[in-house]
């Protein structure tokens, strides 16, 4: 059936809509750094600064550490990816595959672990740490991150591998791989999207943290998340809006540049084609 | 290649038992045929013989090697699944060359023998693309090349035609049949559809319900039906069938006629087996006027549905049949029986002899007299 002009125009109207409302609040961030801060309090208020100032970046820059804090992010976003995705690939297969006494009830205590408000576990995590002496050290958070995403990543994967054909890992043994073998050479293979789309979503779990950061981290500023650093930038009495705009594009975009590179694989069906 | 050999092989899930005790011997370059309605467990079997699956008890051979608890990658066979399982992240090339890549083969000789396994499924100019840019019959081909291309000592093929339309499925069903007698490799082929099972096959083993019901070639499948499950399943259509019983004077009545029926004494009870091909125009040993119902032509044969007598029909009987048609009602397969027409009386006549006879209590077929060793 094909849509007729009225459609298709609703159809654009909608998409459009949708658009602008989510992309809203991106703009409004964006003016608001860029808006001198009398600017920021005008009714009505201007959709673009007259002047806009540029010097905003160069400005945070030289006045916080960001980069040391963004580069404090990353590690903690890429250590806690790193153990989430080699933990819940190996789970998230066994969830997918193996018909295991207790196995479901196994999946659904995973499942009802992801339900749990990660403020919630920040006191008894704390403790943990504590005994074991890691407050303060950046393992603590890339551990309790792992903690927050793995139950996530176990049961996407688990959902995108059970949509991979058995035959294929089948075809695999036969073609003398070992049950890992199969799994290393075809099946993950064969799952880059889905590896990818997960890898994303637990980097962004980490990425946007701020409980544990601010838990578990010191009061050094060289040790701090972008998350964390970037609060502190909020006075008690005076707040500049406008820097901490500067600051909140400058976290965002290292999540936007990586899934600008991740799109293909996000997209793309690299399973279309095993069968049928 | 290498004989197989099936001992005495159960597989059950939980309480639920699949294969209740499967037997049988492949001659080394055989093309033996499985099949059976969905589910009777021929896909279970495959995978116990490929080692994807761990028979409950009993053993496997393949030559003369007990490869019960190998895994698959030591058995040296080759599989060809029905969804074609190729990999969607390698090319053809690569898909083809997986399994010799696996065993260490040297990349040259890869290249070589996937070069020749290509041309002989005529596949060569396919070789760098990747699974998703082939056709259904161009997939199927590679699955089959990636088969060929280990040499191993047996083919499993798993209702590898199943996923074709049907006339490729024809024209591929030839091929690999001209496939196996180039390369004589002992193959094991699962299909539900009698037809394959019939052209292709050296020797067929039926079954239903995880029961071996018979194994024979395709000629005596046909001639001499173990049971009532095997005859009703070989055939298009498929046999017909009418209850009968004995009568006073020993005869049994069949289509208005009084046989005297070649069955033990003890024997009361038979159901009469008449395959549709079997009846012709005209008068002949049983002669009897029929009276259609419906009418298929076929151009040069036609289909002719009747009723038979309320005595012989099977609704009694146990249900041998469930094909969909009317207690009663029975078809006729006439060649050049020139037009036929629904409601006008029809004569046509069966030779006693073709006659199949079972024993409604067990199924079981009752020998004819030159078979009958009692
Ligand atoms: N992993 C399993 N767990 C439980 N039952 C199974 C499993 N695999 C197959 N079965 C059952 O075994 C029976 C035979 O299956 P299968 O061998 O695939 O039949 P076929 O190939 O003849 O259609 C079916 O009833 C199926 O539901
Ligand atoms: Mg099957």
């Amino acid at each position: 059936m094909r849509a007729t002009p009225l459609q298709t125009a609703l159809l654009y109207a909608a998409v459009i809509l949708t658009s602008a409302i989510l992309v809203f609040p991106i703009y409004w961030l964006v003016i608001t750094a860029l808006s001198q801060p009398d600017q920021l309090r005008q009714l009505p208020p201007s959709f673009w600064p007259s002047e806009p100032r540029w010097g905003v970046f160069k400005k945070i820059f030289e006045e916080r550490p960001i980069l040391l804090w963004l580069g404090n992010s990353a590690l903690a976003a890429i250590g806690a990816v790193t153990i989430s995705m080699v933990v819940s690939v190996l789970a998230g297969y066994s969830l997918s595959r193996f018909r295991v006494r207790g196995g479901q009830s196994l999946g659904l205590f995973i499942l009802t672990a992801k339900m749990l408000p990660a403020t919630l576990l920040v006191i008894p995590l704390f403790g943990i740490f504590r005994t074991v002496g890691l407050i303060g050290s950046m393992w603590s958070i890339i551990l309790a991150h792992a903690t927050l995403i793995i139950p996530f990543t176990t049961w996407m994967l688990k959902g995108y591998f059970d949509t991979i054909p058995r035959e294929l890992e089948q075809a695999a043994m036969v073609d003398g791989c070992s049950p890992l073998g199969a799994l290393f050479r075809v099946i993950l293979p064969v799952s880059a999207p889905g590896l990818a789309a997960t890898a994303l979503y637990g980097f962004v779990l980490s990425w946007s943290d701020y409980a544990y950061a601010r838990t578990f981290l010191t009061n050094a500023q060289q040790n701090w998340t972008a998350n964390l650093g970037i609060t502190t930038m909020k006075g008690e009495y005076v707040s500049n809006w406008s820097d901490i705009s500067a600051a909140s594009i400058l976290i965002a975009l290292p999540v936007l540049l990586i899934y600008l590179f991740l799109e293909r694989y996000l997209v793309g069906g690299l399973t279309a084609g095993s069968d049928k | 290649m290498a004989s197989i050999s099936i001992q005495n092989v159960r597989k059950s899930y939980g309480a639920l038992e699949i294969l209740k005790g499967f037997n049988l011997d492949v001659a080394d370059g055989e093309f033996v045929v499985f099949v059976g309605p969905s589910g009777c467990g021929k896909s279970t079997m495959l995978k116990i013989l490929a080692g994807l699956e761990p028979a409950t008890s009993g053993m496997v051979k393949i030559g003369d090697r007990d490869v019960t608890d190998l895994a698959p990658g030591d058995r040296d066979i080759a599989m060809v699944f029905q969804n074609y399982a190729l990999y969607p992240h390698l090319t053809v090339a690569q898909n083809m060359g997986f399994g010799l890549k696996m065993r260490g083969t040297p990349r040259e000789q890869i290249a070589v023998r996937v070069a020749e396994a290509a041309k002989t499924l005529d596949v060569s100019h396919l070789l760098d693309r990747r699974p998703k840019q082939l056709s259904g019959g161009q997939r199927q081909r590679v699955a089959l090349g990636r088969a060929i291309v280990r040499e191993p000592q047996a083919f499993l093929m798993d209702e590898p035609l199943s996923n074709l339309d049907a006339k490729l499925r024809v024209t591929m069903r030839a091929e690999i049949a001209a496939l196996h007698q180039r390369l004589g490799v002992t193959t094991i082929y699962v299909t539900h559809d009698q037809i394959e099972a019939m052209t292709m096959a050296n020797r067929i083993v039926i079954m239903n319900n995880g029961l071996v019901q018979q194994i024979a070639d395709p000629d005596t499948m046909f001639r001499k039906p173990a049971n009532l499950f095997v005859a009703g399943f070989i055939g298009s259509p498929g046999m017909n069938f009418l209850r009968t019983s004995r009568h006073a004077d020993g005869r049994f009545a069949v289509l208005g006629e009084m046989l005297a029926l070649k069955v033990p004494e003890s024997v009361d009870d038979v159901i009469v087996g008449l395959r549709p091909e079997h009846i012709e125009p005209g008068k002949g040993g049983l002669t009897f006027e029929i009276r259609p119902t419906l009418v298929e032509g076929l151009g040069s044969e036609s289909y002719v549905y009747f009723d038979v007598p309320e005595v012989n029909h099977l609704a009694a009987a146990g249900g041998a049949t469930d094909d969909g048609r009317p207690p009663g009602r029975i078809v006729a397969r006439l060649m050049n029986a020139g037009p036929v027409r629904v409601g006008e009386t029809l004569t046509v006549s069966v030779d006693p002899d073709r006659l199949h006879l079972f024993d409604p209590a067990t199924g079981q077929a009752i020998p004819k007299e030159a078979d009958r060793s009692w």
